[in-house]
């Protein structure tokens, strides 16, 4: 090593599809970090897997005893009302797999002082902490709410066609935005009350209520679990588009309200931030 | 050198709202409708310069504003006022050319996985500094070869132990091969040998690749052995910008004289030449007046049973407590005078 070679200033690739390639490869080397950290307790792996599946049983039943007394609630059929429940087993797989972990490691990061060390870093701090860990014994949920799917289609005799099967990808990955939002939004809360705690108990009850299509709902609380909480937009739209019940405007303007809050999310993460660092007092 | 110099600090404030609460229930509830803050004064009005390649120490007694003062530099916080340049960059913007420049590292603090070994760390972070593989193999390869670790890196962090993770925690701070190191009680809780280590590697690092420095520690040996300037702060404020003897000279101007006896001597013998800090059958310690020094060395050979003298500077720990305990002092009685 030569002493002349010591930070010599490496040319930024400029554009987008640098900084695209860039941040792929630092996802892909986050996720191997949490794979080999999954592998150092393979018998974790193997527990954590069965606790999915019990917890998926445990999902159904609310469901089960409903349509155990009535043919249809709020205009959803038993089967329909499955969709909705795979739609919410698959959205917690992706939450408690691959959001929930790295943006609770970002709590305990500002409670020990160690985000100093994610700020040092040259590279977008939400990025980098909101990638930093992944619990892949989820898929097993992932796995579950398919076969929910086949079973719920099976017994409505309908498949989705491609339209509707493609709307519903769509929903996925803004369903998946929008509880990212919500999430960097407890997070960035942390930064004002560093027990956050309450406020992660009150996000999993209130995602606990995204099994349930949003017509269950009734005045107040349908206004919230659509606007302030979207829930609609969680489970119940993108099961709707599957069925084939969900009408373009909606679908459009869902769209632009995830985006708009992701948008929303990052300004106020970057307030906590400014905040953190003291750049507002 | 102030034009030229990689660090420079001038006139910088720090201060830290602090939310206040009284105990109790009622309290807490009225203090979330009427928010009372308090102001802590952590650094005021210091400046100082460092040169490129330059080692200084950054001393302080604790809740000196050492800490903030290098979470600034290092970009973590924005200064109250005043202004701060690393290289060419204003830290708290957090440039990314400013970050690949710098390093903290924290004694009390760590970045490595806890779960997987230190080498994933260097993989996580050399790729977020995106630095060409065969730089980085080398990097950890000759760091590892300077701090002796070997095969540590592949064990998993949580089973080494204190001493072993700072020096793995230590090649994580560096592999982008920062110009500034920001070193933040280094050494705090390894043991002496360690801390030798350490301070030879922490020098290595410096002449090898010309790198700035800026450390605090409480072991005084530290910055004595890696330091030949010091920064003193107390309260925030800067009390000594210079050369470290010259300190300990100015603050502790008696030299330390260690005699040792071939036959026990009277106590009043020894008084006639200086202060004895202390005397048994073998050795006496002398404290003596600089301006003295030769014609006291002169008494004391003609006089005394002399096998061997030493001749000493106040250890730098007594020269701190002298200086500190003297702020201290004059504090309580200009108080005491305001009261
Ligand atoms: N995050 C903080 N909030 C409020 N006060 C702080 C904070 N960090 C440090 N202080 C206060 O600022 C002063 C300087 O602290 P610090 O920079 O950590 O000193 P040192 O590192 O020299 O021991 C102390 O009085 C400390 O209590
Ligand atoms: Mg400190």
């Amino acid at each position: 090593m030569t002493a002349t070679a010591a930070n010599e200033i490496r040319p930024r690739r400029a554009g987008p599809a640098a900084l695209l390639r860039r941040y792929a490869g630092l996802f892909r080397v986050q996720l191997a970090m949490s794979a080999l950290t999954a592998m150092q307790y393979r018998a974790d792996f193997v527990v954590k897997g069965l606790i999915a599946i019990l917890w998926m049983g445990v999902t159904l039943v609310p469901v089960l005893v409903v349509f155990g007394v009535r043919k249809s609630v709020a205009g959803w059929s038993f089967p329909e009302s499955l969709v909705v429940v795979a739609w919410f087993t698959l959205l917690r797989a992706v939450l408690e797999g691959a959001v929930s972990p790295s943006l609770t490691a970002v709590v305990e990061h500002v409670r020990h002082g160690t985000l100093d060390f994610v700020l040092l870093k040259p590279a977008d701090a939400q990025f980098l902490v909101s990638t930093a860990k992944i619990e892949p014994w989820h898929l097993v949920d992932v796995v579950g709410a398919l076969a929910l799917f086949a079973y719920a289609f099976g017994k409505i005799g309908r498949w989705p066609s491609l339209l509707n099967l493609g709307t519903g990808v769509a929903f996925l990955g803004l369903a998946i935005i929008i509880l990212y939002s919500i999430w960097i939004l407890v997070v960035s809360a942390s930064f004002w009350v560093i027990k956050v705690d309450n406020l992660s108990y009150l996000f999993g009850s209130l995602f606990d209520a995204a099994r349930w299509p949003i017509t269950v709902f009734r005045g107040a609380l349908r206004v919230v679990f659509t606007f302030v909480f979207p829930i609609a937009l969680l489970t119940t739209y993108p099961a709707m588009a599957l069925l084939g019940r969900l009408d373009l405007k909606t679908a459009l303007a869902a769209l632009g309200g995830g985006l708009a809050f992701a948008a929303i999310a990052r300004r106020v993460w970057r307030r906590a931030l400014a905040l953190y660092t003291s750049a507002s007092s | 050198m102030s034009e030229n110099a990689m660090i420079d600090v001038r006139t910088l404030s720090k201060t830290y709202r602090v939310h206040k609460r009284a105990p109790g229930l009622g309290a807490a509830l009225r203090s979330v409708l009427r928010r009372k803050y308090e102001v802590v004064k952590a650094v005021e009005e210091l400046s100082f310069q460092i040169a490129d390649g330059e080692r200084v120490g950054f001393l302080g007694p604790n809740g000196a504003g050492k800490t903030t003062t290098l979470k600034v530099l290092a970009g973590l916080l924005h200064p109250t006022s005043g202004s701060v340049r690393v290289g060419s960059y204003v830290p708290h913007e957090r440039d990314p050319r400013f970050l690949q420049l710098i390093t903290l590292v924290m004694g009390q603090k760590q970045q490595l996985l806890w779960d997987l070994p230190p080498s994933e760390t260097y993989a996580m972070n050399r790729a977020i500094y995106d630095i060409p593989r065969a730089q980085a193999d080398e990097t950890v390869r000759t760091l590892v070869e300077l701090l002796e670790i070997g095969d540590l890196v592949n064990k998993p962090t949580r089973q080494l132990s204190l001493g072993e993770r700072m020096k793995c925690e230590l090649v994580a701070a560096l592999l982008h091969r920062p110009r500034v190191l920001f070193l933040d009680e280094p050494t705090i809780g390894l043991d002496v040998s360690m801390q030798a280590k350490m301070r030879d590697f922490i020098r290595d690092y410096n002449e090898r690749f010309g790198a700035a420095v800026l450390l605090t520690s409480h072991y005084m040996d530290d910055v004595v052995a890696l330091c030949p300037r010091v920064v003193v702060i107390d309260h925030g404020r800067l009390i000594y910008d210079g050369d470290l003897r010259e300190l300990a000279r100015r603050v502790r101007p008696d030299k330390r004289m260690t005699l040792r006896l071939s036959r026990p001597v009277d106590r009043a013998d020894l008084e006639k030449l200086g202060t004895v800090v202390s005397a048994d059958a073998a050795q006496a310690v002398l404290s003596v007046p600089h301006a003295r020094l030769s014609t006291v060395v002169q008494g004391a050979l003609s006089a005394l049973p002399i096998v061997d003298l030493t001749i000493e500077e106040a250890p730098l720990e007594e020269v701190m407590r002298e200086l500190f305990g003297a702020r201290e002092k004059e504090a309580r009685q200009v108080s005491r005078a305001h009261g």
